[in-house]
């Protein structure tokens, strides 16, 4: 059983006055080789879905299923070797390790995991996002849009069945947010990616499968 | 490993500054450790070639040779299973013009042990009257065998006739001669008798008292509160260490811990991460230790014969190895961070 699935899940924080509902009650399904959108304004609790979606916290109630599993009764330890098997992110900040270089930053991902992308895959996703060139600099000598394609780039690397990314294209020019738009959409279809991305940016609504909305912790299907 | 060498080549400074921290307190370590070692040699280290187990002094002495008078009457009880000695503090006036030297003359029988067991490194042991083996503190002063020397409150002449490896004790050169000479030069007496086997248990020495060889040096005038000193100030070095590095580490991993949120959410698992901050502590401690190291040896032989340091590889690799145990242990409280950090935090979830 493929695909990643959210039931009734609810993440709330803090008790009394200071409660706050981030999620309620949501549910999403996306099936394996789609590209789902999640679109919503700032404090929607966008990075709040993906970051329960993909295991990097638990919800408050609810169950978050990837490839039938229940990810919510795993350890932290299997929850870590998920995310670096199974799932891949993209995340809005602090994006790269400072002290690697570009070409570092995968290199430290070999360190860990094998099975990473072939070198003609890989070689094809660095001319893609156009980031080839920039393989021996480091973060502090690249743009933000830069930041953003190598940070896209790693997560595509480890080959993951499921890509998460937050605001991927969110420092990105019209060009590159519609070639990335596009790459990912060609993982998803071609390569049986499963790809969520959260966004602001409506414009991104037509590149998908699928597309929920997000607003005040409720989520719907548009 | 990886990632505690990529990002020390890519901080240069910061690691630097670090390891220099760690080399200055090393070194700090190194140079009192040497010292400590240098004057307890000077305070002893005519003790070592005699391999001895026990001395006895009169019970009155408290420990301290000079002090001591043992009656004639009981050193026969003694047999072959020790050798009498007798120390006399006095100043030793080269006949050459060799500047003088504040002296410990120690009298010991040539038939007994210590006699035998004193290691020659140059002219041979003292066989006559008025003939000495000096310590090769008085060689390297200028004294050659055949040069005579006399003694304060003595006209008598006295022939070096061998040197001895350096030999101090209470801080001062050795010089040994006979009873028969030290009787030409003060009263003829018998401070102690050190042993080198045990004795029956039948055989008593009246008014006196046995200790081990250790319990006699520390009972050597000034040596107990110099070590103490010594090693209280090596001990805070470490505690210091081991703060510093704590410090250090837990500002640096502070800074970094965005980066290790980044990574544990990538699934770069916890143990690589911790393995790699421990690598890390363990590269700047040793490279700092290494270069007191070096560092400590040459300034021991550069220093003046005259700064009692005594430096040795073996005893510094020692210290060094408490340095660099210190350090991982400092390492530990920032590991804690490293390990409790929440990914979804540092990423702003």
């Amino acid at each position: 059983m493929t695909g990643l699935k959210l039931i009734d899940v609810s993440k709330v924080y803090g008790t009394g006055s200071s409660r706050f509902v981030a999620l309620s009650q949501v549910n999403f399904e996306v099936e394996e080789s789609q590209l789902v959108l999640v679109v919503g304004p700032s404090g929607s609790g966008k990075t709040t879905f993906l970051t329960i979606a993909g295991g990097l916290q638990t919800p408050s109630s609810g169950d978050v299923l990837i490839n039938g599993q229940d990810i919510t009764l795993l350890s932290q330890k299997e929850q870590t070797k998920m995310r670096l098997t199974t799932v891949g992110f993209v995340l809005q900040a602090y994006n790269l390790v400072p002290y690697l270089t570009v070409k570092e930053q995968f290199d430290l991902l070999e360190k860990v995991k094998t099975n990473n992308l072939s070198e003609k895959q890989f070689n094809s996703v660095l001319n893609i996002l156009g980031i080839k060139e920039l393989l021996f600099k480091y973060p502090d000598e690249l743009s933000g849009g830069q930041k953003q394609r190598v940070a896209i780039a790693r997560a595509l690397f480890a080959d993951p069945e499921y890509i998460l990314a937050d605001e991927p294209t969110a420092s990105l020019d019209t060009g590159r947010t519609m070639q990335v738009m596009n790459l990912l959409k060609r993982l998803a279809h071609e390569n049986q990616k499963t790809i969520i991305v959260v966004t602001h940016d409506l414009r991104l609504e037509k590149m998908a499968d699928k597309v929920y909305q997000i607003t005040d912790g409720k989520m719907k299907k548009v | 490993m990886f990632l505690a060498i990529k990002e020390i080549k890519h901080d240069k400074l910061r690691y630097g500054l670090i390891i220099s921290l760690i080399f200055f307190v090393s070194y700090l370590v190194f140079v009192l450790t040497g010292l400590a070692s240098g004057l307890s040699n000077l305070n002893k280290s005519a003790l070592e070639p005699w391999h001895a187990e026990r001395i006895i002094l009169n019970k009155d002495a408290q420990g301290r040779l000079a002090q001591s008078f043992l009656p004639l009457r009981d050193l026969g009880k003694i047999g072959n299973r020790g050798a009498q000695i007798a120390q006399y503090s006095t100043i030793v006036k080269g006949k050459s013009g060799q500047k003088e030297e504040n002296t410990q003359l120690l009298a010991v029988n040539k038939d007994e042990f210590i006699y035998k067991r004193l290691p020659l490194i140059a002219g041979d042991k003292f066989t006559a009257e008025k003939e000495a083996l000096a310590s090769a503190k008085f060689k390297t002063d200028g004294y050659k065998v055949g040069d005579y020397f006399t003694t304060a409150n003595s006209k008598e002449q006295i022939k070096i006739v061998g040197f001895t490896k350096e030999a101090s004790l209470n801080a001062a050169p050795v010089v040994y001669i006979s009873f028969e000479t030290l009787g030409k030069i003060d009263k003829d007496v018998t401070n102690g008798v050190v042993l080198n086997k045990k004795l029956d248990k039948n055989i008593k020495l009246s008014d006196s008292e046995s200790y081990t060889l250790t319990q006699f040096i520390n009972k050597l005038p000034g040596y107990s509160a110099q070590q103490l000193t010594f090693n209280f100030m090596i001990g805070f070095l470490f505690i210091i260490i081991l703060i510093i590095i704590s410090i250090f580490l837990y500002i640096l991993t502070i800074q970094k811990l965005p980066n290790f949120g980044v990574m544990k959410a990538q699934g770069i698992p916890t143990r690589y991460l911790v393995l790699n901050t421990l690598t890390q502590t363990l590269i700047i401690s040793v490279a700092g230790v290494g270069v007191a190291i070096v560092l400590s040896i040459l300034t021991a032989v550069v220093l003046p014969t005259q700064v009692p340091i005594s430096i040795s590889l073996s005893s510094v690799c020692v210290a060094g190895t408490g340095i660099i145990l210190m350090s991982l242990l400092g390492s530990l409280i920032p590991i804690q961070q490293i390990i409790r950090v929440d990914p979804v935090k540092m990423i702003g979830g």
